[in-house]
C-alpha cells in the first residue's frame, strides 16, 4: 500500500484520497489533542476532579457557624471535627444539562464549607461528569470515583445513570443520595436513598386533583412525557387517576426525546385531540419549549407540569405565566432559619439565590453530617457507611430546608422500606416567571381516593 | 384521515423543513467545494447566537442590531476556522481525515469555551412580539412566517449567485475539478474563503432564528450541523436546490409521520426514508451521478 502523498494543487487545494499517512495522522491527532484540551477545560471530560480548592471558607462567617450549631448541635468532637469523608458527585457537568451539574455541585460545596466552618466534618467533594445522562460514562466515572478517589458517599443525579450504577452502589456500599432524577428503578435499592419525591409519580395525583377541582368540566386529558422520567406517571398513574377523578379519558399520550426543542408535531396532535387539560412530565428546558409552542398554537387549556426551573421559564417567556406545576418545590423565601442561612450563604458565595436542585444537594451533605453525629454519639465508626445507613434507618427523620417556619427548620422523613422521602408538596402557579404555591398536596398510596391528595 | 391535523402538520413541516433546508445549503456549499466534513460548522451556528445575546446584554443593542452582530460573528468564526486551521493543514498536505479530526475537536471545544465564558445557563435575546395567525384551525406564528421567508430568499439568493455569476461559476469549477480550475486562473483560496463565508452566514442565520424563539445554549450547534449534513446528502452534494429539497423533505417527512405514529418515532421514519432514497439514488435527490 502506498502511503506517500500525491502532489497537491498550486494552493494545496486538491485533496488526495483519504489514505492516511502516519505523519498526517499524528499531525491531526496533535491538533485534535490541542482542541480537546480546550474541551476539557469546559467542565470535565469524564474524569473526576476534586472541588476542594474551589471552596472558599473565608466567605462563611462565624455568624453562620453559630447559626448552624444552634440548629444541628455543637461542632468539635461531637460534631465530627477531624472526621473526613470523601464524597463523589455524579453530575451533568457538560452537555445539555450542565446547568444542573453546576447548581448541584455548588449546593454541596457550600454545605461542605459551612459544615467545616461550624467545626464539623471535612466533606471532600470529588466531581464526576456523566455528560448529561450518558450511561456508559456514568459507569466509568463511578468506577473511577470508587477505585481512585476512594469515595464513601455518592451524590448522584439523573434517572438513567443512577439506575445503571445501582449495582456499583450496592457492591461498594456507597451511601448514596439522589435529589435530581428519582425514578421507580432506584426505589428500595441497597445504600441508595432518594431525596426528592419520585419524579412524576408522587405529585401526579395531587396535580390532577387540583385540575379536576378548578376545572370541573374537564374530561379529556392529554399527556406529554419522555421515556426517561415519569414514565409510570404518564402511562399508568395519570390515566388511572384522571378516570377516577373525572370519569374522563386520556385523548392523547405523546412522548418526545429528552432535549427536544421542536414540539410542532406534538402540538398539532394535541390540538387535533381537543383536550380539556394537559399533563406533562417533560423536564428541563423541554417543558419551556412545550408550553411556549402550545400557547403560540392557541392551545389555551390548563397545563399541569411536574417541574419548574428558571431556565425553562427563560425559554417559555411570558407564556409560562399560564403554567401550573405540582412538585416538592423549594422556596428560597421560606423563612425557616436554616433556609435563610443557606440562601444568604449561596448569595455570598455564588451571587445568586439557590434553586431546587442546589437545595437538594446542599441538604444531602447535612444529612450525612447528621448521620456522622448520630454514629459518633453511639460510639460507632463514622466512616463506616453501613453504620451510617443503620443510623438513618433507626431514625429516618431529618431537619430540612423544606417546610418549617421562622422559628424552626422543617423536617423530612425517609421511608426505610423503599428508601424514598416524604417532603411537603404543592401545586404552584407562575406569575411574572416566579412560582408561588396555591395548594398543598400529599403523596397517596396506591388505591387511595386521588381526590384526597389535594389537601 | 384527519385533514385538519394534516394541514397543521404540513405547515409545521414546511417551517421546520425550511430551517433544515437552510442548514443543508450552508453545510452543502462548504462540503461540496472543499470536501471538508465541516463539523465545526456548529461554531458559526452557536457563535452567532451568543454574539447576538452578548451584544444585547452587554452593549445594550436592540434586537435587530444584535442580530447583525451575530451574523458578523458567524462569518468571522467560519472564515477564521478556514484560515487558522484548515488552510495551514492543507498547506502541509494533511488528509481530509486529519482535517475532519480537527474539525471534530473544534466542534467539541467551542461549546466548552462558551460554557467557560458565559456559564451553562440559557441565554436569551429580548424577543419581539410573536403573534399567531389563524387560517381555520391551522395556526402559524409571525416567527414561523419570517422563518419561511428568510430561509427561501437566502437559499434562492445563494443558488442564483452560484449559478449565474462569474465568481459563482468559479465555485462550481473548484467543486468539479480544483486542479483544472486553478490551472485556468481561478483563485482557489478566494473560492474557499467565499464558501466558508457564505456557509457560515447561513448557519448564523439559522442559529439566530432559533435563538429568537428559544434560547442559546453552549451545545446548540451540533445537532443542526448534523441535520444540515443529512439534508445535503439526501438532496445531493453540489446542488444548492438539492440540499434545500433534502432539508424540506426531512421536515415534511418528520412532521407527516406524526399522522400515524408517535412523534418520537419521527427520526426512525426520517432515517428510513433517507436510507431508501440513497439506496435508489446514491447521488441524492438532485445530485448528478458520478460519470
Amino acid at each position: 500500500m502506498n502511503n506517500r502523498r500525491k502532489p497537491a494543487g498550486r494552493s494545496g487545494l486538491s485533496f488526495p484520497s483519504v489514505d492516511v499517512s502516519r505523519r498526517g495522522f499524528l499531525r491531526g491527532s496533535a491538533a485534535l489533542g490541542g482542541v480537546s484540551f480546550l474541551a476539557a477545560c469546559g467542565g470535565g471530560d469524564g474524569d473526576t476532579k476534586s472541588s476542594a480548592a474551589k471552596i472558599d471558607t473565608s466567605k462563611v462567617d462565624s455568624e453562620v457557624a453559630q447559626g448552624l450549631q444552634d440548629i444541628f448541635g455543637p461542632g468539635g468532637e461531637e460534631g465530627g471535627s477531624g472526621v473526613t469523608l470523601t464524597a463523589g458527585m455524579l453530575l451533568a457537568m457538560t452537555g445539555q444539562g450542565s446547568f444542573f451539574g453546576k447548581v448541584m455541585s455548588q449546593g454541596a460545596q457550600l454545605a461542605a464549607a459551612q459544615i467545616k466552618s461550624a467545626d464539623g466534618i471535612t466533606y471532600d467533594v470529588k466531581i464526576g461528569d456523566h455528560k448529561s445522562g450518558d450511561v456508559p460514562t456514568a459507569l466509568t466515572v463511578t468506577r473511577q470515583l470508587v477505585t481512585q478517589d476512594k469515595i464513601k458517599i455518592l451524590q448522584t443525579s439523573y434517572g438513567a445513570p443512577s439506575e445503571a450504577i445501582v449495582p456499583l452502589i450496592g457492591q461498594n456500599k456507597l451511601l448514596s443520595f439522589n435529589g435530581g432524577g428519582s425514578s421507580p428503578g432506584q426505589v428500595a435499592k441497597p445504600f441508595l436513598w432518594q431525596t426528592r419525591m419520585i419524579f412524576g409519580d408522587d405529585p401526579c395525583p395531587g396535580g390532577l386533583a387540583w385540575i379536576a377541582k378548578e376545572y370541573p368540566d374537564a374530561k379529556k386529558l392529554a399527556i406529554v412525557g419522555t421515556q426517561e422520567n415519569g414514565v409510570a406517571g404518564a402511562k399508568e398513574i395519570g390515566p388511572a387517576v384522571w378516570a377516577q377523578l373525572t370519569g374522563g379519558t386520556v385523548v392523547a399520550n405523546e412522548q418526545h426525546d429528552v432535549g427536544a426543542t421542536d414540539f410542532s408535531s406534538i402540538v398539532a396532535r394535541i390540538k387535533s385531540s381537543s383536550p380539556d387539560a394537559i399533563l406533562t412530565f417533560s423536564f428541563g428546558d423541554d417543558v419551556g419549549y412545550l408550553v411556549k409552542q402550545l400557547r403560540e398554537a392557541n392551545v389555551t387549556v390548563p397545563i399541569m407540569g411536574i417541574e419548574f426551573t428558571e431556565q425553562a421559564a427563560k425559554v417559555a417567556g411570558a407564556s409560562y405565566d399560564t403554567y401550573n406545576f405540582a412538585t416538592d418545590f423549594y422556596d428560597p423565601k421560606n423563612p425557616n432559619p436554616w433556609n435563610q442561612i443557606f440562601v444568604d450563604g449561596h448569595n455570598d458565595m455564588f451571587g445568586s439565590d439557590p434553586e431546587y436542585y442546589g437545595a437538594n444537594y446542599y441538604e444531602q451533605v447535612f444529612f450525612v453530617w447528621e448521620l456522622v453525629r448520630r454514629v459518633l454519639a453511639d460510639g460507632g465508626d463514622p466512616t463506616d457507611t453501613t453504620a451510617l445507613q443503620s443510623a438513618l434507618e433507626a431514625n429516618p427523620e431529618f431537619k430540612s430546608l423544606y417546610g418549617g417556619d421562622a422559628s424552626a427548620p422543617g423536617t423530612v422523613q425517609f421511608n426505610p422500606e423503599d428508601h424514598t422521602i416524604s417532603k411537603p408538596m404543592g401545586v404552584f402557579k407562575v406569575t411574572n416567571g416566579q412560582p408561588s404555591k396555591i395548594a398543598d398536596i400529599v403523596k397517596i398510596a396506591s388505591g387511595d381516593d386521588p381526590a384526597s391528595a389535594l389537601v | 384521515m384527519d385533514l385538519e391535523l394534516l394541514a397543521q402538520l404540513t405547515v409545521s413541516g414546511l417551517v421546520v423543513g425550511s430551517t433544515y433546508a437552510l442548514l443543508g445549503v450552508s453545510f452543502g456549499v462548504i462540503y461540496a467545494t472543499t470536501r471538508i466534513f465541516h463539523l465545526a460548522h456548529a461554531v458559526a451556528y452557536a457563535g452567532a447566537a451568543y454574539a447576538a445575546v452578548w451584544s444585547a446584554d452587554t452593549l445594550g443593542l436592540p434586537f435587530w442590531p444584535a442580530l447583525v452582530v451575530g451574523l458578523v460573528a458567524a462569518a468571522v468564526l467560519g472564515v477564521a476556522i478556514e484560515v487558522l486551521f484548515y488552510r495551514p493543514m492543507r498547506r502541509r498536505n494533511a488528509t481530509l481525515l486529519t482535517i475532519f479530526l480537527v474539525s471534530l475537536g473544534i466542534s467539541v471545544a467551542f461549546p466548552n469555551l462558551l460554557q467557560l465564558a458565559f456559564g451553562p445557563e440559557n441565554q436569551s435575546l429580548p424577543r419581539p412580539d410573536n403573534p399567531t395567525y389563524g387560517l381555520g384551525s391551522v395556526t402559524i406564528s409571525r416567527h414561523d412566517v419570517a422563518t419561511l421567508l428568510i430561509c427561501w430568499v437566502l437559499i434562492a439568493a445563494v443558488a442564483t449567485y452560484i449559478a449565474r455569476t462569474r465568481f459563482g461559476r468559479s465555485v462550481t469549477a473548484m467543486r468539479t475539478n480544483p486542479a483544472m480550475a486553478e490551472a485556468v486562473g481561478i483563485d482557489g483560496k478566494k473560492v474557499y474563503l467565499f464558501v466558508f463565508l457564505i456557509g457560515s452566514l447561513l448557519a448564523g442565520v439559522a442559529g439566530l432564528l432559533f435563538t429568537a424563539k428559544g434560547v442559546a445554549t453552549p451545545t446548540m450547534g451540533l445537532q443542526p450541523t448534523l441535520t444540515g449534513f443529512i439534508a445535503a446528502f439526501l438532496g445531493g452534494i453540489g446542488s444548492q436546490w438539492g440540499a434545500a429539497l433534502g432539508g424540506l423533505a426531512l421536515g415534511l417527512i418528520s412532521s407527516w409521520s406524526a399522522l400515524y405514529l408517535q412523534v418520537d418515532y419521527g427520526p426512525v421514519v426520517v432515517f428510513g426514508a433517507m436510507f431508501l432514497v440513497l439506496l435508489i439514488r446514491p447521488q441524492g435527490l438532485l445530485g448528478k451521478a458520478a460519470a
